[in-house]
This record gives structure tokens, C-alpha cells and sequence, in this order.
């Protein structure tokens, strides 16, 4: 795990199968990494929906003339649904 | 034991281990849920007979782990170390042992008599994964079964497991994992520290972990039970300790595999790219295939919406006879204008444009329900260092393309302030969904065919843009630091929910076009008013007049007076360009279409727009449009996220003015080419 901490500081992007090729394992064990450094909180998950992500969370949206009617019109409805996942440092 | 001598049992395991299921198979009826003393966390507690003998279980919270980060965990090991239970069934996910395993290695050093059930059997078993249960019991020391909650033969191995861990006492054996954590720094002198009986149920191998891994209540216990020395020695040897708990999470792990070495046959399990993805992730082919994949989506998008423009066109043509027909009727004239110049007219336009935002709508959709967006996202992610922007940033401009509202509230991820504006003026270059509307119709309307030539053009410039704006507002704005990576799960690709995104595309297209018609007719009703003159000549209006005193200005950047008031218009609202559009070649006060292209009659909107706008400043008009402020929700979002004034005052000037300068340059190239 210090590992795959360390391959990350140079700051690059990569996908959970790249970084399993890079440090020579398995995915499931880069999967079990993950869970350990976002449950101890050395990683974190980048959560796109609490921003506004789609017409429910619309109540924040001061700035929709018309309420969450025009947010809608212009979002997509149930925000980013299947774009995976993202953790981050 | 309870004080009838019944056997107390505690259930524990990850989330998804299947603790509840056994729970309610071995208790049935009898259970009872409440709230542990003072805390909001749910207690199960049931009663179950077996040979004659009743038991309790507790069934306690499932938790990744226990550690000192939340309340269930706290509870949850605090009931264990009593002692209240006699003994602990410790649950883990036969299908996935490499990591459900992890919370018997956290429990490793805990006192309490204990057995594994190796739970979920059938899933492992679906998969192909044979676990040799044998082995770890011997390498435990613990009984260990084999189980699956539905399979009602598997009981009787339960409760023989049970009764044994209870007869015999086992506890877990610690030995291999206390070798691995004695190459830990520290190790030995800190557990030679640990006081037994301090914290009661707990192992010193046990609390030394915890007390590397930064454990605060049990760190605070030990250093109030030792005395003045031994205490600073032990603030000194955890000092020196930097990310503990990954260095013990990593002999845990390794512990963890060495248990199940041939203890599992998982069939080979070879990581490789999908061709797909592995072309995605190229270093050199990566960019250009996911662009050339959203372009030819883009063009393809476009195919649906001619029809609806063939539609559009015909409610175009309605106005002119309309309003004849009115008129000879004895319609009063305003009521006949405002119904067949405003409204009609309005609603033409906004028809033509629904068929782009059908298409638009449904291509990303179907790109994101396939899974090729979040590859665009990785592709990208890597992008953004040479913006001076984190991996993060590009799903906001990839929320941009729908809205750029939606963008700057996406920006909320990004914690440094100077980042998060950099990524918003950046985001005002993408167009967004009205723009890949309004856009792309006008440019059909006066481009015909080459539409996807001004779509490829458009693109280069927006790059061009950003990059040019990422320097001069990159700057003052964001400054090199460190940069950790990112770790990306993509989702695999799938076929798409063709109900559902139909569905969602009917949806977004109906709310797209009662949005734009109403601010099209409101444009429209505003400009047409402005340009009313009782006489039926448009020079006597008020319209006129200042736009004949700007026009020197407007020629400079390649438009007239008009189309740069329908530029105007669009810092309100691509679409609001439509609404002076539609008016303001018409005028008021002139009846028909007709009457402003030197007696020529001509039957629809479109046509009228083609005969009064010549190729060059049609060109100016839509690049003008395209770069120019996104909308003016837009703009109370930007402020809304910056809180600057100032920042968002800037972006704004800097866009239109940008908008304004690139639609000159579009005039003389226009110039050039026809």
C-alpha cells in the first residue's frame, strides 16, 4: 500500500487495472487497498453529487430563476449517473 | 453467561457479510431491537435453543473494522473486551476473503473466544473460488466453517463450531501476525510499554498496534496508566512513527494472504485492458480516439434535428397568411402582429432548435449510459496539470456541456479557491447544451451542409481559448504545488437502457422547449415593442435609432446593428438571440415579411435571416454567440461559487470581449472565402 502511495505522487491519473499492472498485482487487491485508505481516510472518494448533481439536489440552487424546473432543463436529469468513481489524496 | 447460564454469543463482521441473515435464521421471533445505552446505534438482541440449551446473540453493528472512527465501532469492541460475550462469531465474505478478512485481523489480539464462519459459501462457490477451510483453521487455531445462511444442513456445522469455541476457549492465534508487526519500528519497545490489564480484553500486541496506528482513546488510556517516564518514551517512539495505520493495515493484509495461500483456487485472474480501454489510455492515441468519438456523436447528433427544422420551417411559412387571412378578417392589426410576428415566428425558431437538442441529448446521453464519457473523463484527468488544475476539474467541464450552471456548482469538489475560479472561467468555453441548439441551427440555416466544418472549427478555437485563458487567468490565480494522482474505477461498458434514455431524452427536450419559448417570446415581445412605430417604417423606432449610433462600433466586429443586438441578447440566453432575430428583421408596423427585402417576397424566417445577413457576418454572428458569456444564470452561479465580485465581473468582461474579437476575425475570414 505505501506503494501505491507513493506511485501517486507524480501526480498522474490511473485506473484501478492500470495500477494494478504498474505495481505488479492483482485488481482485487488494489479494490482492497482502496477500501483500506478511504475507511482510514488517507484517501478520499470525490462525490460529484452532492454538488449539483441533478434535479433532487436542486434545492441549493438559489440562482435557478425558476426554481428547480430551469436546473432540470439544463442538467442532466439524474446528474452524472455512470461516470465510476474517483479517489484522490 | 447470562445468570441463567446461557451462553451469550456475539455476531461480528463487515457490512454485507451476512450477519443479519444468520442473525434472523437463529433467532427467528425471538429478537428484540433497541438503542445501545445513550448512542443512536441500532441493538439486536435474540434468544435461540439449541440441544436443549438456550443462547444469546447480540447481533453487533457491521463495521469495516474496529478502529476508534466511529461511534459503531467503538461500540461495538467495547461489548467485546467486557467480556459480556462468551464468545464472538466473526463473519467474513467467502467470495471476497482477501478483503472481508480484514476484520478478523483487526480483532487479532482480542481475548475473547472466537470461531470464523466463512460465510456466503455459494456465492464463492458461483465463482468458481474453493477455499480450504482446513488449513486456516489449523493456521488459526480457531474453529472455522464453511457457510451458507439458506442451506439449512449447514447448521448443525454452526453450532458445533460454537459449542467447541465455547468448550475449548479458542483464541485466535496471533503468532504470524505478531512476527510481521515486530519488523514495525517501534514495535517491540511500545509493546513493551503496554500494561496488561489496562484496558481489559485487549492483548498488548493488540493495543501496541492501535497505539501505532494513532488510536486516540486507547492511546489515552495507556499514557494515564503509565507513569511520567515510560509515558514520554512512548510519546517519543510514536512521534517518530509517520502513517501508522497503513503500515500495520499492510502487515494485516499480508497476514491475511499468507492464510489463504492455497488456501484459495480462484481460477486465473489476469489483469489486461479491454481493447477498448487500452486504446483509451494510450498515451499518444488516447486524445484523438475519444475525440474523434464525440465528433462523429456530435455530427451523427445532428441528423435527427433536420426533420424537426423541415417542421419548424413550415410554422415559419404559417405567419404571412396567417395574418393576411387575420387581417382581412377584421383582426385588430396589433393583435395580428403580435400573434403572427412574436409568437409564431418564436415558436418556429424554437422548434428548429428542438431537433438539435433532441439529437445533442440523446448522443451524450447514450455516450454516458454506454460508459464512454467516464473514459473521456480519465483522458482528460490528465489534461488538467497543464491548466495548473487537479484530475478532478474535468468532470465540471464535462457537466459544462450540459450546463454551464451545472459546471460551476460542480466546481464545489475543488478546495482551493483559486483552482475552483481558473476551472469556471475555464468552463465558460465549452458550450453548453443551448448552444449545441442554437448553434448548430443557425449555422444549418446559413451554412447548409458545412455545419460539421464550423462544429470542428469551433472546437479548435474553444481549446485555443481555454488554453489562452487558463495563461492569462492562470496566473494571478493558481501556482504550482504538489500534485498527488488519482485513482479511477472505471465502469465497465454496458449496453445502453434504451427505455430510460429515450425517456430522459423526451424529457429534457420538452423541458428545453417550453424554457426556450418563453424567454424567445419574451425576447421577441421586448425587441418588437422597442421597435414599433406607428408608420410601418422601422427607422422611426427607438431600436433604430441606437442601432444606427452603435453600428460603427458593431462593423468593426464584422455585424451590423442587428445581429450585434442579437448578440447582446445572448449573454441573457443563446436562444434569446433568436427572439431579436426573428423581430428585428421583420419590424413592426411592416405587415409582411416581404416588405424589408426590396419587394422580394419571401415565405419563411429562415430565408428572411438569409437574405439580410450576408455569409461573412453570419459567421462573425455565431462565433460572437458561441464564446460569449454562457447564459445569465451562468453568471449568478459563477458569483455564487467565487463569491467575487470582482472575479466574476473580470470573466465576464474578458468573454464578451473575447466573443467580440473573435467574431472580427471570423468576419475576414468569412470575407475571404466568399
Amino acid at each position: 500500500m505505501e506503494e501505491l502511495i507513493e506511485i501517486l505522487r507524480d501526480g498522474k491519473s490511473r485506473t484501478v487495472e492500470m495500477m494494478a499492472i504498474e505495481l505488479n498485482t492483482t485488481v482485487e487487491k488494489i479494490r482492497r487497498d482502496i477500501e483500506f485508505l478511504e475507511h482510514t481516510g488517507v484517501i478520499k472518494k470525490v462525490d460529484f453529487q452532492t454538488a449539483c448533481g441533478g434535479g433532487s439536489s436542486c434545492d441549493g440552487c438559489t440562482s435557478c430563476g425558476t426554481g428547480s424546473k430551469s436546473c432540470q432543463s439544463c442538467m442532466p436529469k439524474e446528474g452524472f449517473q455512470n461516470m465510476g468513481t474517483m479517489w484522490e489524496i | 453467561m447470562t445468570n441463567k447460564n446461557e451462553t451469550v454469543m456475539a455476531l461480528l463482521g463487515q457490512p454485507n457479510s451476512g450477519k443479519s441473515t444468520l442473525f434472523n435464521a437463529l433467532t427467528g421471533m425471538r429478537q428484540h431491537v433497541g438503542n445501545w445505552p445513550g448512542k443512536t446505534v441500532e441493538k439486536k438482541e435474540g434468544t435461540f435453543s439449541h440441544n436443549g440449551r438456550e443462547s444469546l446473540v447480540a447481533d453487533l453493528p457491521g463495521t469495516y473494522s474496529l478502529s476508534a472512527n466511529s461511534d459503531e465501532e467503538i461500540i461495538t469492541r467495547d461489548y467485546i473486551a467486557s467480556g459480556k460475550a462468551d464468545v464472538v462469531c466473526i463473519l467474513a465474505d467467502s467470495s471476497q476473503l482477501e478483503r472481508s478478512l480484514y476484520m478478523l485481523a483487526d480483532y487479532a489480539g482480542i481475548n475473547v473466544p472466537c470461531f470464523l464462519v466463512l460465510n456466503m459459501s455459494d456465492v464463492a462457490e458461483l465463482q468458481g473460488k474453493k477455499v480450504n477451510v482446513k488449513a486456516i483453521e489449523e493456521k488459526l487455531g480457531i474453529p472455522v466453517v464453511s457457510f451458507s445462511a439458506p442451506d439449512r444442513k449447514g447448521y448443525d456445522v454452526f453450532y458445533e463450531a460454537m459449542e467447541r469455541a465455547v468448550r475449548e476457549k479458542t483464541i485466535l492465534d496471533t503468532s504470524d501476525l505478531e512476527k510481521r508487526y515486530e519488523e514495525l519500528e517501534g514495535y517491540n519497545d511500545i509493546k513493551a510499554l503496554m500494561k496488561e490489564g489496562v484496558v481489559a480484553g485487549y492483548s498488548s500486541t493488540w493495543l501496541a498496534a492501535k497505539v501505532i496506528e494513532g488510536d486516540e482513546p486507547v492511546i489515552a488510556k495507556m499514557k494515564a496508566a503509565i507513569g511520567g517516564d515510560e509515558k514520554k518514551k512512548l510519546e517519543m517512539l510514536l512521534a517518530k512513527i509517520d502513517k501508522g495505520v497503513v503500515q500495520t493495515g499492510e502487515r494485516k493484509f499480508a497476514w491475511i494472504d499468507e492464510l489463504l495461500e492455497g488456501g484459495i483456487d480462484a481460477g486465473e485472474n489476469n489483469v489486461s485492458l479491454r481493447k477498448f480501454d487500452r486504446l483509451i489510455t494510450h498515451r499518444v492515441w488516447g486524445k484523438p480516439v475519444v475525440i474523434a468519438v464525440v465528433l462523429l456523436g456530435l455530427i451523427g447528433s445532428f441528423i435527427p434535428a433536420l426533420p424537426l427544422m423541415g417542421v419548424g420551417m413550415l410554422i415559419g411559412m404559417i405567419p404571412d397568411p396567417l395574418y393576411n387571412g387575420m387581417i382581412s378578417a377584421g383582426c385588430p392589426m396589433i393583435i395580428a402582429t403580435v400573434l403572427c410576428d412574436v409568437l409564431i415566428r418564436s415558436a418556429a425558431f424554437v422548434v428548429q432548435m428542438l431537433g438539435f437538442v433532441f439529437g445533442v441529448t440523446l448522443v451524450f446521453g447514450l455516450l454516458e449510459e454506454i460508459g464512454v464519457m467516464a473514459r473521456v473523463s480519465y483522458v482528460f484527468d490528465n489534461t488538467m496539470g497543464k491548466f495548473g488544475l487537479q484530475g478532478k476539474s474535468v468532470m465540471p467541464f464535462l457537466i459544462s456541456f450540459g450546463c454551464t450552471m451545472g459546471g460551476a456548482a460542480g466546481t464545489r469538489v475543488i478546495d482551493n479557491w483559486g483552482q475552483k475560479v481558473l476551472t469556471i472561467a475555464l468552463a465558460w468555453a465549452v458550450p453548453c447544451g443551448a448552444a449545441w441548439a442554437v448553434i448548430p441551427m443557425l449555422s444549418t440555416i446559413f451554412f447548409g451542409a458545412w455545419v460539421p466544418v464550423i462544429i470542428v472549427v469551433i472546437l479548435l478555437v474553444m481549446v485555443l481559448h481555454m488554453w489562452l485563458t487558463a495563461k492569462i487567468f492562470g496566473r494571478s490565480l493558481v501556482k504550482e504545488e504538489d500534485r498527488y494522482g488519482m485513482i479511477m474505477e472505471l465502469p465497465p461498458y454496458h449496453k445502453p437502457k434504451w427505455g430510460a434514455l429515450f425517456r430522459y431524452v423526451f424529457g429534457r427536450t420538452k423541458d428545453t422547449f417550453i424554457r426556450a419559448l418563453k424567454v424567445v417570446v419574451i425576447v421577441a415581445l421586448a425587441f418588437w415593442l422597442l421597435s414599433y412605430t406607428g408608420g410601418g417604417d422601422i427607422s422611426g423606432s427607438i431600436l433604430y435609432k441606437i442601432g444606427h449610433f452603435v453600428e460603427p462600433v458593431t462593423k468593426f466586429f464584422g455585424m451590423s446593428w442587428q445581429t450585434f443586438m442579437a448578440f447582446i441578447a445572448s449573454s441573457l440566453g443563446k436562444e434569446g438571440a433568436l427572439g431579436v432575430l426573428g423581430t428585428i428583421y421583420s419590424g413592426t408596423g411592416t405587415i409582411s415579411v416581404g416588405s424589408m427585402v426590396g419587394g422580394e417576397t419571401v415565405s419563411n424566417i429562415n430565408e428572411l435571416l438569409v437574405q439580410n445577413i450576408s455569409k461573412p457576418e453570419a459567421l462573425a454572428l455565431i462565433f460572437a454567440m458561441t464564446f460569449n458569456m454562457p447564459c445569465i444564470v451562468a453568471l449568478a452561479a459563477t458569483y455564487q461559487e467565487t463569491h467575487s465580485v470582482k472575479w466574476t465581473a473580470r470573466i465576464a468582461l474578458y468573454y464578451t470581449g473575447v466573443a467580440l474579437l473573435l467574431a472580427g476575425i471570423a468576419y475576414h475570414v468569412g470575407l475571404l472565402i466568399w
